[in-house]
């Protein structure tokens, strides 16, 4: 069943595209990503023209993100407050990266820098979160001791950010920390947002984890909580700056993925948080070493076409 | 129905040949291309007569776009984006149709018309030899002919008598909105005897059309609809799954 998108200008596969929104769906819901990353690469591959998947996976991201968000704002797993400052920072950054994506693409070398940036951030969280997740399980199912290592340069950061002014008190996942570090952090993850045209939840999440030091049960709702805001932002620049958004395919990936999202919500309720993470961390690292497969396999074609607009 | 429309129109060139004369006359099923949201391309019927002795070739040209064409490149083992050449107003769309044997064509007057892929003329822009402008060139041809948007050979023109002509113009699902033309030429030892030219309008109808003006025309609201969509869109499969399925 073929369906004509009016802005993409190609005709699709109604079912395919269903298909590939229940899945990013569904990994939004269980793991409090936007899964723009996996959806924007599939779009392409199916034969979107890039600008268009990256603002209409935007849009997406959106649905996904408020129908997962919804059943831990119920089970009170959200850190508004914690969301707020995410959110200042997010536009912010994102802001800025529209900037510098602008400035790399009139040089020609926005693909590599977004592919480094990808292989570079991917490869880094997944291999600290998967070793962090094995060592957890290990511990917890078979009682293994794993030796304390001392990781004296990391606590010392911690311990730098502890001294930052200028603190406040963040009831929900009751920590109290400079409100420098969320600002600083969603400027930094808003950059590489734009850059990458995803939610940006793959990276927020390990940042919360290992440097806000979130509790694991309000980490998922709070990075879904300013993804919606930050991908709101982003879905409406590029519609009103571009005319990228295609709302057409954007309604099937919003149908498809809100209600993959409920599932994987559910799903995830009943895997425990140690495993959730380290699940997530295999699937970061796969897609980190496809990236890294790419850009050393010969490209299919030697010469890419594009279609300017006038 | 179809049938007889088309054998009336048959009649009707057969006609007017006798009584005009002239030496080419030509018309196609439909002047319309409308896209709408299953579109899957389309054939367009070409007819004509021919009053006089020489070869007939037929051009059909889409609206002119301007094309990036970039080279891969490998630096250290990864493949990255080299040369860019830009070829500026080139057809989006191309197909040939001839009485011409092979041997017989690429005089002054075919390449001067632009007939046959070869004698297309590009400009570019950028800084590139000549040799790296060529496979540029070539390169972005190969892809437009892969997309099935140039015709990579020269299509044959059917003969019905000595004088009726026709011609199936296919336009593949992925073409682009604005006016084609379908040039028709009466060619003669290299001398060009008669020439028409018959516009083909491709739009977006209905729905699809709609949704396109839209979002240019009013990108402010179509951009706080598209969030709003989702915003709505995502509550509700939440509220149902809370509802229906259990929380």
């Amino acid at each position: 069943m073929q369906i004509y998108l009016p802005i993409a200008e190609i005709p699709v596969n109604i079912i395919l595209i269903l298909l590939l929104g229940l899945a990013t769906g569904f990994l939004a819901g269980m793991f409090g990503i936007g899964g723009g990353f996996l959806a924007t690469p599939l779009l392409m591959f199916i034969g979107i023209p890039p600008a268009i998947a990256v603002s209409t996976s935007a849009n997406q991201i959106i649905a996904s993100s408020v129908s997962g968000l919804l059943p831990n704002l119920r089970k009170g797993n959200v850190d508004i407050k914690m969301g707020l400052f995410l959110i200042v920072g997010g536009f912010f950054g994102s802001t800025l990266g529209v900037s510098l994506f602008r400035l790399l693409q009139k040089t020609g070398q926005i693909d590599i820098v977004i592919n480094i940036v990808y292989v570079l951030f991917l490869g880094s969280i997944s291999i600290i979160m998967l070793i962090d997740g094995i060592k957890t399980l290990s511990t917890k199912k078979y009682n293994i001791v794993w030796e304390k290592k001392d990781n004296d340069r990391f606590e010392k950061f911690l311990a730098w950010i502890d001294q930052l002014p200028w603190k406040w008190h963040f009831p929900k996942s009751d920590i109290t920390v400079s409100v420098i570090v969320p600002i600083t952090l969603s400027i930094g993850i808003g950059v590489l947002v734009a850059l990458m045209g995803i939610g940006g939840g793959f990276i927020m999440i390990p940042a919360m984890i290992y440097i806000l030091r979130m509790p694991s049960s309000v980490v998922v709702g709070t990075s879904l909580f300013q993804i919606i805001f930050i991908a709101s932002n982003t879905t409406f620049l590029q519609a009103v700056t571009n005319n990228n958004v295609d709302i057409v395919l954007g309604f099937l990936m919003i149908i498809s993925s809100s209600i993959g999202a409920q599932l994987g919500t559910r799903a995830g309720y009943k895997v425990d948080a140690d495993s959730l993470r380290s699940f997530l961390a295999l699937l970061i690292f796969m897609v980190c070493l496809k990236i890294i497969f790419g850009l050393f396999a010969t490209p299919e074609a030697l010469y890419v076409i594009e279609v300017l607009k006038k | 129905m179809k049938k007889l429309i088309f054998l009336a129109f048959l009649f009707n060139i057969f006609l007017s040949i006798q009584a005009s004369a002239s030496p080419i006359i030509s018309g196609i099923s439909t002047n319309e291309i409308n896209i709408d949201t299953d579109f899957q391309g389309t054939k367009i019927l070409l007819f004509g007569a021919k009053g006089d002795a020489g070869n007939i070739v037929i051009a059909v040209r889409g609206p002119k776009k301007n094309f990036l064409v970039t080279q891969k490149e490998k630096l250290f083992g990864i493949w990255h984006n080299g040369k860019r050449l830009k070829f500026k107003d080139s057809y989006s769309y191309y197909s040939l149709f001839s009485t011409f044997n092979d041997s017989t064509s690429g005089t002054e007057l075919i390449e001067n018309l632009e007939l046959g892929k070869n004698n297309l003329k590009f400009i570019t822009s950028g800084n590139a030899t000549d040799d790296q402008r060529n496979e540029f060139q070539i390169q972005l041809i190969e892809k437009l002919e892969k997309n099935k948007l140039y015709a990579s050979g020269v299509g044959k023109v059917d003969f019905l008598d000595e004088t009726l002509f026709k011609v199936i113009l296919d336009f593949p699902k992925n073409i682009t909105r604005g006016v084609y033309t379908v040039e028709i030429y009466l060619i003669n030892d290299d001398n060009l005897i008669s020439y028409q030219s018959i516009p083909i309008y491709v739009t977006q109808v209905g729905f699809s059309a709609k949704i396109l003006d839209f979002a240019y025309q009013e990108s402010f609201l179509y951009g706080l609809l598209s969030v709003a969509i989702a915003l709505i869109f995502g509550w509700l499969a939440n509220y149902l799954f809370a509802r229906f399925i259990g929380k």
